[in-house]
């Protein structure tokens, strides 16, 4: 509406316009009946005049009438009088024409960007232009204004009729009655003496055309040929109608007259009642149902000449009859006004005040002066004025107009009429607006204080309204936006709201249309206007208001506004019967994370589950979506096979994958290397390249690229993440999922297809479903969404809310898309952003394979370090195919062990009956316990299993359907106490080759706590016992080891007591031999904190023992020190001796390989020499001697008493070194700091401790010697060297008897004796040379001596003498010298 | 006697709205969003005639039946609006502009938090506090 600002002054005059009242004889009114039409009907589209009319003012000056129109109307004797509000039929008829008028869809729409903001919205407002002109039609004709009075009079009579002028008198004497009798206060005439304006209408198909023009001829006799008038019509026979196309220019006038008709026959038939019924309203027309029917066929028997008629008559009527009318009455008027003139004003005024009554203004009788002031008779000069004003502006003087208005309104101001002066003040304002290129600005203020006169003084909202269309009109044109919305703003109020939600989107419209567009504005505006659109029942605008604002509030962050405006565009639309949009609308709602109350929330809800049901209601096919609850697609996870029984009777069964286990990366990468380990192991060592890990839980951080493999009859489990974004709980009820199932062609075909299963949640913040599928089919399976009800939950009562429930749910569903990773491989992917597929959901379904399940018997959850068990395994094929290659794989390889087949005791299978018997294999022996070693020898062969992939000796190596088999397993406490995680997995595979699962596995994980127990330490010396004082031994090799053992458990109300009871050796080389101590009955027996020492000897094996057997023959030693020896050479002693060898050799390997690595680079000729000797060295060192302490512990369990057996390992590397049991405890690794120099090699330090050790020394000499040194003061003994090589090499020696020494108290001791004789020596030992060297020592005082005083230098042969090292010096060797 | 304080960021968005709880949130919300328009107009008038040395209190954007709504403007266009009851007569200009100061400081405070992102909501307890301050002062 806004667009048409050069419409405005057309608009505003059309708004006044002289009327014409219409007095019809029945027979005229037939006449143009066949048309379809009444009089006025026909008359209308012809009543805007195309030529100029002339006028002269009184003052003689020619006036030009531009483009008149006139508006005739039937003479409606109406009851009605003027009032301040429309009446209820008034306010129907516009609500009614103002709901007709709706946007069409795909309607022109402006787009206007403002900012940020693009905005579509309806350019044009035909709603508004049609209430507008409805209302300024709809005005009742007050008293204080002559605008809409009728000014003229036609008179129609039929030519047909008998005696026409007979019937014109009986018009005009009508006419004369309804002016004059009082009877009528409607219609309101003009001026007392009206224009009467005589027609005769002549039907050219029915009546005789002489016969008119003779009955013209005589009215031109009786009127004068200026007051009647011929009119000619329905030249045409309706029967020819089709054959021409002439325009229906009816169409568009009466339409809405049609509209306007039934809609006030209803009203007037509801709420009348009364005689006048039918003439409720001014326009309404006289018969109106007739013309309702046919709406195409106006003017049929009209052709384009009686159009022509009918316009030359109005121009006639026009210019000839009411023009000089109206210029007659000016002119008098104006004569009446100049000869009043001569009054003073203020006489005048004062006569008024001193007589009272007569002319003078009468008070309201009626109405309280408040509202309206005064009220003059119609024949108060003042009102002359205003009815000359009126005049002159209807033929468009509006300069006279204005003048005139201007001086009545200080007339009725001064007399404090204010519905006058008002009125003045408008049309003041009005006519200054109209008068083109006059000096003089439109005067807002005039129209602001009229509209407020009228509104606030004279509470006439109707008036008021009027004005302020006017003005903001006006204001509009002349680009005054803001002042124009501010008016319509004002006019809003509680009494209209439709009118409020016009005004108020007019505002809107202002806001948006100024120079810096106010889109806030308009869009709250457009919102308000909404408001009372929906107030006033007109949805459709409301909800189109509502759009409109949307498009400012959208996605801008007002969460609050855009969700009430939504929820109301949800209303609005669900009423409307389009229940999409609502449907959509409401999901607007409830899907962004609104920051609503609960109960709020709750209300959208509800009514989102009614709009939805309501809508599901009309068409069942499909199931639409829903957005509630949010699916967190990349959390779901898939899980294949059955889920896991945990625990049955006491068997216990392995804890394999399931959905309750949180996924772990690292775990995840461990599982994987054992499997490859297995695979490795299956396939000879080799992984195949189509290796792939075997999956069973699918989440977001496993490699989803590939279809995940499922098999027949095997379950699978989709887990589904919910998240319920609003405050207020959901209920989901029967779930199930959506497959799409593509079967294979090479399977055989099975009738049944896949089942779904339901599950049932209530979802609050973030809720799992887990639902299952079971394919019965071989094929390609893609899970595509999910199926549910929805409900309000209602916390609180259960019963009652079955029943509301059950209207309140809805059944719709969500689509599973995983997006799958973000692929960041090539260019392209780092610039856009793609993802890869997850075919999480799309598995494969495959024929059967086998499944295993693996269950543990007396499997314990907590042990003492280095205790042994025995537990049982057994293995059980629940498929319906055999099942080979069963292996096992861990990360603690040496937890457990199967046994060694060789070496299994006949121990009983069945786990019940071996409850309470040793772990170990025992014999009784006879002899004295301790004395010596028994001694076995056993090759490695039998024991090794060297990788951490044990294959499981299960009989036959297939495993039937439906068989299951049990294994005895034994379990070594870990040595390290805590708590270890220790997983397995077991492998197997189909007997059929060529299955597209390769092989399946199953995971096992347990904790073991271990507790301390024994801490054993020992240590290797050699003794110093002279080698041929030792008569088994040959040789130098005797060595004694000693044991330190320490009870470091802390528990001391569990475990009572530690009982040794049997030490035994392996070794290659070394074996024990005797017990020395402890005493020989005794059993060591340790309770809490205590330690014992325990002493052996140890030989060498026999050497035909050592190359006889091959390269890995091991001698086992038991020194048994109770009545029992345990075979340590069989299961599960000898099998957890070897997997603890091969743990500590890989440790040490590892840490040699990363020294050699990490010295390799500084190479040296004296490194090679270094390592040639250090060789030479360890050699001579070497022990390589594994003790192994067996133990019982005694622990009170539950009031029982339990015995626990265990063994610990030492091995003993070289002699003088302790070794222990415990693994020292790894000291935190110093940051390495980052150098950036190169470090300098460090020197290479021969090993002199190791070194030092070549040369074993022995001196022998008489304890106690009495020499009488009175007789001779030197006293000679005689002292034995004993040089034992230890080494396998050829040793240089020097002996050096010479004191040197720097040390002063040496010095003092040295100085008491000499050695004599000779007193250096260099000698070459063979290998394992004893040699024997007398020397001699001369004291000269009696004392105590220590003679341990020679240094020996050995270094191996052939090496360079820088490498000669002193010997060690053993203790003290104390001499006492007696003076006799 | 503030019913509705408001924060306002540069792109329009609010990074914190609170009134008083006895009344609609909704009216308030509204409020607030149209009067962003007035600012706008103030500060694209102001804009030109000053340049850099603009005040950032813009006074009263407009009456409204029931409230009185004043704007101001940080150098980095973040909006602050206090809306105020009409009936509250004995509020001076300078009052508001105080609060305006004192709201525009604890703001600062707010955007120097490290761990705060510029453009989140502004969730702070000390800013929280301010607020309630200004809104209970006088009731």
């Amino acid at each position: 509406m806004a667009q048409c600002v050069q419409f405005v002054e057309e608009f505003v005059q059309d708004s006044f316009v002289p009327m014409v009242a219409v007095l019809c004889s029945e027979e005229a009114e037939r006449a143009t009946r066949k048309n379809n039409l009444n009089f006025t009907e026909l008359l209308r589209p012809f009543c805007r005049l195309t030529s100029e009319g002339h006028i002269r003012d009184p003052n003689n000056q020619l006036q030009v009438v531009k483009n008149l129109r006139i508006c005739v109307n039937n003479v409606m004797t109406n009851p009605n009088t003027a009032s301040a509000a429309l009446s209820p039929a008034q306010r129907r008829l516009l609500n009614e024409v103002v709901l007709s008028c709706q946007p069409q869809e795909g309607a022109v729409t402006n787009v206007i960007t403002a900012g940020d903001y693009n905005l579509n919205f309806n350019a044009t407002t035909p709603w508004f232009k049609a209430y507008r002109e409805n209302f300024l039609q709809t005005m009742p004709a007050s008293d204080h204004e002559f605008l809409n009075h009728y000014l003229a009079c036609l008179l129609v009579v039929s030519s047909t009729e008998a005696v026409p002028v007979e019937q014109f008198l009986k018009l005009s004497q009508e006419q004369h009655r309804i002016q004059h009798s009082g009877e009528y206060t409607n219609p309101k005439w003009f001026i007392p003496n009206t224009l009467k304006y005589y027609v005769l209408l002549h039907d050219m198909s029915e009546g005789d055309e002489q016969r008119a023009d003779v009955l013209y001829e005589d009215m031109k006799q009786r009127y004068g040929a200026q007051g009647c008038y011929l009119l000619k019509i329905n030249s045409r026979a309706s029967s020819t109608a089709e054959d021409e196309q002439i325009p229906d220019p009816w169409s568009q006038y009466l339409h809405r007259n049609n509209l306007q008709n039934q809609v006030s026959t209803v009203a007037s038939s509801t709420c009348d009642g009364v005689s006048n019924s039918l003439e409720s309203h001014p326009l309404q027309l006289d018969e109106g149902k007739s013309t309702a029917g046919g709406a195409g066929s106006h003017g049929v028997c009209l052709t384009l000449n009686d159009h022509d008629h009918i316009r030359q008559f109005i121009q006639e009527f026009t210019f000839r009859g009411l023009l000089p009318h109206i210029e007659k009455n000016i002119r008098q008027l104006n004569d009446q006004l100049v000869s009043r003139k001569g009054l003073s004003r203020s006489l005048f005024t004062a006569t008024k005040k001193w007589f009272g009554g007569g002319k003078g203004p009468e008070k309201s009788v009626h109405e309280p002066k408040s509202t309206c002031g005064l009220l003059y008779p119609p024949e108060a000069p003042e009102l002359q004025i205003r009815k000359m004003a009126d005049l002159c502006f209807l033929v468009q003087h509006y300069e006279l107009a204005y003048s005139c208005y201007h001086t009545a309104k200080k007339d009725f101001l001064s007399d404090q009429a204010m519905l006058y002066a008002a009125g003045a003040l408008e049309m003041a304002a009005v006519s200054a607006f109209l008068h083109a290129g006059a000096a003089r600005s439109y005067p807002a203020h005039y129209m602001d204080t009229a509209i407020q006169t009228y509104r606030d003084v004279c509470k006439n909202m109707v008036l008021a309204e009027r004005c302020t269309l006017l003005s903001a009109e006006i204001l509009k044109s002349q680009g005054k936006y803001s002042e124009a919305a501010t008016l319509l703003i004002k006019m809003t109020s509680e009494d209209s709201d439709l009118r409020s939600a016009l005004l108020l989107e007019q505002a809107a419209h202002c806001f948006i249309n100024m120079r810096n567009p106010m889109v806030r504005k308009f869009a709250f505006h457009m919102i308000l206007a909404g408001h009372r659109f929906s107030k006033a029942g007109q949805r459709r605008h409301a909800l189109r208001c509502y759009c409109q604002a949307m498009q400012v509030y959208k996605e801008r962050g007002w969460a609050l506004a855009e969700d009430h405006i939504n929820f109301t565009i949800g209303r609005q639309s669900f009423t409307l019967r389009q229940p999409e949009n609502a449907v959509l609308a409401f999901k607007q709602i409830l899907t962004n994370d609104s920051r609503q109350m609960a109960t709020q929330q709750a209300a959208f809800l509800r009514e989102y589950l009614y709009v939805y049901k309501s809508v599901m209601g009309e068409k069942e096919a499909s199931l639409p979506m829903l957005p509630l609850p949010c699916i967190h697609s990349s959390a779901t996870r898939v899980y294949f096979g059955h889920e896991r029984r945990l625990a049955e009777g006491e068997k216990q069964a392995a804890t394999h994958v399931s959905l309750d286990q949180d996924y772990d990366q690292d775990l995840a990468a461990m599982w994987c290397h054992l499997e490859e380990q297995l695979v490795a192991s299956a396939n000879r060592g080799t992984v195949p390249v189509n290796f792939q890990q075997t999956q069973c839980c699918l989440n977001s951080q496993t490699d989803n690229l590939r279809h995940p493999l499922a098999v027949v009859e095997e379950p699978m489990i989709v887990e589904l993440t919910f998240r319920n974004p609003l405050k207020v709980s959901l209920a989901l009820s029967n779930l199930s999922l959506l497959w799409r199932f593509t079967p294979d062609a090479a399977s055989p075909s099975k009738e049944k297809m896949p089942e779904e299963f339901m599950g049932e949640t209530i979802t609050n913040e973030e809720t799992l479903a887990r639902l299952r599928l079971l394919p019965h089919r071989t094929g390609q399976l893609n899970i595509v969404g999910v199926v549910y009800n929805l409900a309000e939950a209602s916390s609180g009562e259960t019963a009652p809310s079955q029943q509301t429930a059950n209207l309140m749910v809805v059944r719709g569903k969500q689509d599973l898309m995983i997006q799958g990773p973000r692929l960041n491989q090539t260019k392209e992917d780092k610039m856009l952003v793609r993802h890869g597929p997850d075919r999480r959901l799309d598995p494969i379904i495959t024929p059967n394979m086998p499944l295993m399940e693996v269950f543990f018997l007396h499997f314990p959850t907590a042990l003492l370090c280095g205790e042994i068990r025995k537990a049982y395994v057994e293995f059980c094929n629940v498929s319906s195919v055999a099942l080979s290659g069963l292996r096992v794989a861990s990360t603690h390889p040496d937890f457990f062990t199967f046994g060694s087949q060789a070496t299994t005791p006949v121990t009983p299978l069945s786990p019940t009956s071996a409850k309470n018997c040793s772990a170990y294999k025992t014999l009784a022996t006879v002899n004295q316990p301790g004395s010596v070693a028994f001694e076995v020898l056993v090759s490695a062969e039998d024991f090794s299993q060297l990788s951490t992939v044990v294959e499981i000796p299960i009989e036959g190596n297939v495993l039937e359907p439906g068989e299951s088999t049990q294994l005895p397993l034994w379990l070594r406490g870990p040595d390290q106490e805590g708590v270890h995680e220790i997983n397995f997995l077991f492998y197997y595979e189909s007997v059929e080759k060529g299955t597209k699962i390769s092989h399946r596995v199953l995971r096992h994980t347990v904790f073991i706590c271990a507790s301390r127990s024994l801490s054993v330490q020992a240590s290797a010396s050699r003794s110093s016992v002279p080698p041929h004082h030792c008569q088994d031994d040959k040789g130098c090799s005797g060595t004694l080891v000693v044991i330190d053992v320490e009870n470091i458990n802390t528990s001391e109300s569990g475990v009572r007591e530690f009982h040794i009871v049997q030490v035994s050796s392996s070794s290659q080389h070394w074996q024990l031999h005797k017990c020395i101590n402890p005493a020989r009955d005794k059993d060591c027996k340790l309770t809490s904190r205590e330690r014992a020492k325990l002493c052996f000897r140890a030989k060498r094996c026999k050497p035909h023992q050592v190359t006889s057997g091959g390269m890995e023959k091991y001698t086992f030693a038991d020194l048994n020190l109770g009545h029992e020896r345990i075979v340590s050479s069989s299961t599960p002693c000898g099998d957890f001796f070897f997997h603890c060898c091969r743990t500590t050799e890989s440790q040490r390997a590892d840490v040699e390989s990363s020294r050699t690595s990490s010295s390799s680079k500084s190479q040296d000729p004296s490194e090679d020499k270094a390592s040639d000797l250090n060789n030479i060295v360890k050699k001579c060192n070497e022990l390589d001697l594994n003790i192994i302490v067996i133990w019982k512990a005694f622990v009170v369990e539950d009031n029982k008493q339990l015995i626990l057996e265990g063994q610990l390992h030492v091995a003993l590397q070289t002699i003088g070194k302790e070794a222990t049991s415990l693994t020292p405890k790894e000291e935190a690794q110093e940051m390495v700091l980052l150098k950036f120099k190169s470090e300098q090699p460090p020197p290479v330090v021969v090993p002199s401790a190791e070194l030092s050790q070549l040369i074993k020394t022995n001196l022998h000499y008489p304890e106690t010697y009495t020499h009488p040194f009175v007789q001779n003061s030197l006293c000679l003994v005689p002292v034995t060297l004993t040089l034992s090589n230890c080494s396998p090499a050829h040793v240089d020696i020097i002996v050096d008897l010479r004191h040197k020494s720097t040390s002063p108290e040496s010095l003092e001791v040295h100085n008491s004796f000499n050695w004599v004789g000779q007193t250096q020596y260099k000698l070459q030992l063979r290998p394992e040379e004893v040699l024997c060297l007398t020397l001699q020592a001369c004291f000269i005082q009696a004392g105590v001596y220590n003679l341990n005083t020679p240094r020996v230098f050995a270094k191996p042969a052939e090496q360079g003498t820088m490498c000669e090292t002193s010997q060690q010096t053993s203790s003290p060797a104390l001499i006492i010298i007696n003076n006799a | 006697m503030a019913v509705c304080i408001a924060v306002i960021a540069k792109e329009n968005y609010p990074l914190y709205i609170r009134s008083v709880p006895t009344q609609n949130k909704l009216k308030f919300h509204y409020t607030v969003h149209t009067s962003l328009d007035v600012v706008e107009e103030k500060v694209s008038t102001v804009g030109k005639s000053l340049g850099d040395q603009r005040e950032l209190y813009l006074g009263l954007l407009y009456p409204t039946e029931d409230y009185k709504v004043y704007g101001y403007v940080t150098n980095s266009k973040v909006k602050f609006v206090i809306v105020v009851d009409s009936s509250n007569t004995s509020l001076r200009d300078n009052e508001i502009r105080s609060m305006f100061r004192k709201l525009h400081n604890s703001f600062t405070d707010v955007m120097c938090n490290p761990f705060h992102n510029p453009g989140d909501p502004i969730q702070s307890k000390a800013f929280d506090g301010i607020v309630s301050g200004m809104m209970v002062q006088t009731g």
